[in-house]
């Protein structure tokens, strides 16, 4: 998923409660048998979770991170944000369906927005007053 | 108190980290200003999921 990212301007930063040894050392021996080179981005440690309690993500029962991921624009604004428990897994697809999204809207300046289920290639929204009453001309889910 | 909201400016840290090929480094999140980015917590190193 890093090389799509990449491809539309995006860094990434993981973080968990491990210290950046623990890191170093789950890239080396194990991460770079997963992923071609390695981990081609920082691996953050927050060992006493504070930047995970900032961002409402850090379980002290367990002294580890939910499985949060917030999308930040160039501002530093939180665009999106989704937290799920540990088992579950993320989608990297639709990660990158926000982010086009998220884009599309920041390049219009504000003048087009996404529909539900919107991938891209397809048609976005363009809310004015006499289109209200009229989405389903444009869009037809 | 979390701070993290949608809409508005995320909260500054910074962070000690491992940048493979770089080392250990420090890491601020206003580093990134003027840029897309995906900011990633997980459980823990050496997990399944």
């Amino acid at each position: 998923m890093y090389p799509e990212l990449k491809k539309l301007g995006v860094d990434v930063l993981s973080v968990s409660t491990d210290s950046k040894f623990s890191h170093k050392i789950w890239d080396e021996t194990e991460l770079e048998k997963m992923v071609e080179g390695g981990i081609p981005f920082p691996m953050l440690s927050d060992q006493g979770g504070q930047i995970g309690t900032l961002y409402g993500v850090y379980d002290e029962d367990s002294g580890t991170e939910l499985r949060g991921r917030f999308i930040m624009d160039p501002d530093g604004v939180i665009q999106a944000m989704e937290v799920l428990t540990p088992p579950v897994g993320r989608n990297t697809e639709e990660l990158l369906r926000q982010v086009q999204a998220f884009q599309l809207v920041r390049e219009s300046g504000g003048k087009e927005a996404t529909p539900s289920g919107w991938t891209p290639g397809e048609p976005t929204l363009k809310p004015s007053p006499s289109m209200v009453g009229k989405v389903w001309e444009v869009w037809k889910p | 108190m979390p701070e993290a909201r949608v809409g508005k400016e995320a909260p500054d840290f910074k962070s000690a980290a491992y940048i493979r090929g770089k080392g250990f480094k420090e890491v601020k999140l206003s580093d990134y200003r003027g840029k897309w980015l995906v900011l990633c917590f997980y459980p823990g190193d050496f997990t399944f999921v």
